[in-house]
């Protein structure tokens, strides 16, 4: 295949030495900088700020002399992972993240493929799995706990039908933390699977029907040709789906409030409800935590699916 | 690497910067606020208020009254949601930015008031005498009060009429009839639930310590943290009885279920506040004012037993403006007369108590039953730290209603965390 080139120029006029380059620049310096400054002022102050106060014991009542707070060293951190709400929170999480992601790309894909190979009611199939997506979450918990309901809810009147005593889904320890990952693959499968249609399409046809010539089945060419093909794609939509999960917040919030007995409380809702209780120590040293876990998370993944060659 | 070793670099500079400004431990705020006195005659110039919810929506009502009594004053009002309303006040506190007066919540008391924001009462302001005891407390803080008790309220039991007829029981005046009380409305009522308590989730500390005051427990002694102790152990084994012997649901209801449930007869009983008055009449209509009533709660042995109180105080900010004035809007809201124009106004229940006297408040039965039940209350500590605490309670009361763990147990672990939580003071 040909390689696309761009820069036939020459190293040296890249340098930018010439004074058209260089006034080109100072303009794109120029036009960057109000993003720049709100960017500095908005995103990187406060996250630097957050690291400081993650090494000090700043309260909320220490407000009005926020440089008057007592270094803690690494105390926070210390008492975090001593903190047996802390360890059930992060436990929570890992388990959302590594049952959801798979569960979300999985869906997402099949959805994916099957929309890619009918014409006809594409539209009316693809509005019907992006629709989730682009409803407020707060609508969706009214209607899912109407679902969820143990005694009156839908769900739990067709399981009746068949003989199934269906259980207090939101109420119970066990259940609740199950439930809320179907209903958040529910909720974002569609999305992963716009992007999954879109790289779909990227799957060379002429790559396709060789391997048919080939004797490949069709699970041979969705194993061999279309997966290796999407890889980029894949990690992209395995990237963001974890970041998102990582973050697991709005679900728990409006449909359990972290409860049954915390079984659904996220890391995110602990942050959340640390800043709550004015710990603004702990509540940064609490995101810190879930900020390098989101790194290794996409550093792994990154490792894991990087393309091959 | 570059960026490990640049990483390294922030880090060191960020403790250099951290330890170059070691809180000051000996400092004169630690020692007792010093309350200034106000100004003898009318109020001037203008006082900027801030009150949440209702409150802030018809507080205009009292601004005028009080234009009325001092013409050269006048009262500027900013309505803020409850939500957000705390981090707004915290946030104002920190930039100095404040309004003169506003309403405060009164479990943030403690918080604001060691933050440093608000300003002392002055002595001879008003006399805490005139308020209900628990509410008073509310407003101070190590020993110094932080403002004026403005509107209160206080739990009772709503229990129906009709199913308590039928199985033939007058309402309960102590814990035993208390328990034979949710029985029979559920056995002889046919209620599915003969009582409500909440199981567990945020607040359900408000229901459940009322049992544990009324049996003489005590969240603190002092300002050490006294919540495990055999009263409130036993307070718990009574309550999660409720739950084993099938008379309350062991699932916190969704909002608006508790009034539908009780209205439908499925509910027989429910602790709960003033607001659910009008709550259960606008589920029931004009049926339902003949089918429940509103009692005290019941003393463990006999008598009126100990409720929980809640409400908003009125404060002033030390970087406040016209801070005379502000005291002297704060002074005239917490008058009876201002008080019942303010029942009238939003139906908010007096602080105070010869507002309670005649008048508007002796119209409704079911409101002076608060009254009654006002004159036995407690209210949380006034520390920074309550709401985390408090969270913490209703995880335990969760876990104890579900039999993960005895009552015994739960109550130490309330301790524990509590301790290892801190007064925040």
């Amino acid at each position: 295949m040909a390689t696309v080139s761009t820069t036939p120029a020459p190293v040296a006029a890249r340098r930018g030495t010439t004074p058209l380059r260089r006034s080109q620049a100072r303009t794109a310096w120029l036009l960057a900088l109000p993003f720049l400054l709100l960017f500095a002022i908005f995103t990187i102050g406060p996250v630097l700020a957050s690291l400081v106060m993650s090494f000090t014991d700043m309260r909320s009542t220490d407000l009005r002399t926020p440089f008057a707070v007592d270094p803690a060293g690494v105390s926070n951190y210390v008492d975090l992972f001593g903190d047996p709400l802390f360890r059930k929170v992060a436990v929570n999480t890992a388990i959302f993240v590594l049952v959801g992601v798979p569960l979300t790309m999985v869906l997402a894909l099949a959805a994916a493929v099957g929309l890619n190979q009918i014409t006809r009611v594409r539209s009316f199939f693809r509005l019907g799995y992006y629709l989730p997506v682009i409803t407020s979450i707060v609508a969706v918990a009214v209607v899912w706990r109407f679902l969820l309901q143990p005694d009156t809810g839908p769900i739990n009147q067709v399981l009746g039908l068949v003989g199934i005593d269906g259980p207090d889904w939101l109420g119970s320890t066990t259940l609740a933390l199950p439930t809320l990952i179907v209903m958040t693959a529910w909720r974002n499968l569609g999305y992963l699977m716009v992007i999954f249609l879109a790289g779909l399409q990227t799957v060379p046809r002429e790559m396709l029907e060789a391997a048919e010539v080939d004797g490949a089945g069709r699970w041979q060419r969705f194993r061999y040709v279309t997966v290796p093909v999407m890889r980029p794609t894949l990690l992209f939509g395995a990237v963001i789906t974890s970041i998102g999960y990582l973050q697991f917040f709005e679900e728990p919030f409006v449909m359990t409030n972290g409860g049954p007995l915390d079984a659904t409380r996220s890391m995110a809702m602990y942050v959340y409800d640390q800043f709550g209780f004015g710990n603004y120590g702990i509540a940064s040293a609490a995101s810190y935590v879930l900020f390098v876990a989101i790194a290794a998370l996409t550093f792994v993944l990154f490792r894991a699916l990087r393309s091959t060659d | 690497m570059k960026t490990t070793t640049r990483t390294l670099a922030l880090l060191a500079a960020a403790a250099l910067l951290v330890s170059a400004c070691g809180r000051d431990e000996d400092g004169d705020a630690d020692d007792a606020a010093q309350a200034e006195s106000v100004a003898e005659g009318p109020a001037e110039g203008t006082i900027e208020v801030w009150a949440m919810g209702a409150e802030g929506e018809n507080l205009d009502v009292l601004g005028a009254a009080f234009t009325e009594e001092n013409p050269d004053a006048t009262v500027e009002v900013t309505p803020v949601p409850w939500e957000g309303a705390h981090d707004k006040i915290a946030t104002a506190i920190a930039a100095g930015e404040t309004p003169d007066v506003s309403l405060i919540g009164t479990t943030w008391m403690g918080e604001f008031a060691k933050t440093g924001g608000l300003d002392p009462t002055p002595e001879d302001l008003v006399n805490p005498d005139d308020f209900f005891p628990g509410p008073w407390e509310s407003t101070v803080v190590e020993d110094t009060s932080y403002g004026v008790p403005w509107y209160v309220e206080t739990r009772a039991l709503y229990y129906r009429t009709d199913l308590a007829e039928q199985a033939g029981l007058e309402p309960p005046t102590n814990w035993d009839e208390l328990k034979s009380f949710a029985q029979g409305l559920q056995e002889q009522g046919g209620a599915q639930y003969g009582i409500y308590l909440q199981p567990g989730q945020q607040g359900a500390w408000q229901t459940f310590m009322p049992f544990a005051w009324q049996n003489g427990a005590q969240l603190t002694d002092g300002d050490q943290y006294a919540i495990d102790s055999p009263e409130t152990v036993e307070a718990l084994e009574f309550y999660t009885s409720f739950f084993e012997e099938g008379l309350s649901q062991n699932t916190p209801l969704d909002p608006g279920a508790l009034e539908q449930g009780f209205v439908d007869g499925t509910i027989g009983s429910f602790i709960s506040g003033p607001w659910h008055v009008g709550l259960v009449r606008d589920v029931g209509g004009p049926e339902i004012d003949d089918k429940f009533d509103v009692v005290p709660l019941p003393g463990k042995d006999s008598g009126v037993g100990t409720s929980f109180v809640g409400g908003g105080n009125l404060a002033v900010f030390d970087a406040s403006d016209n801070r005379d004035a502000a005291w002297k809007f704060v002074q005239f809201a917490s008058q009876p007369e201002t008080q019942q124009l303010w029942y009238e106004t939003i139906n908010d229940l007096p602080s105070v108590q010869s507002a309670w006297e005649g008048g508007p408040l002796t119209d409704d039965p079911l409101v002076a039953v608060f009254g009654e039940q006002l004159q036995e209350t407690e209210a949380p500590p006034a520390v920074p730290t309550w709401e985390q605490v408090a969270a913490s309670i209703d995880s335990d009361i969760e876990r104890a209603v579900r039999g993960q763990v005895e009552p015994t147990e739960a109550v130490a672990n309330m301790q524990q965390q509590a301790e290892s939580i801190g007064t925040g003071l």
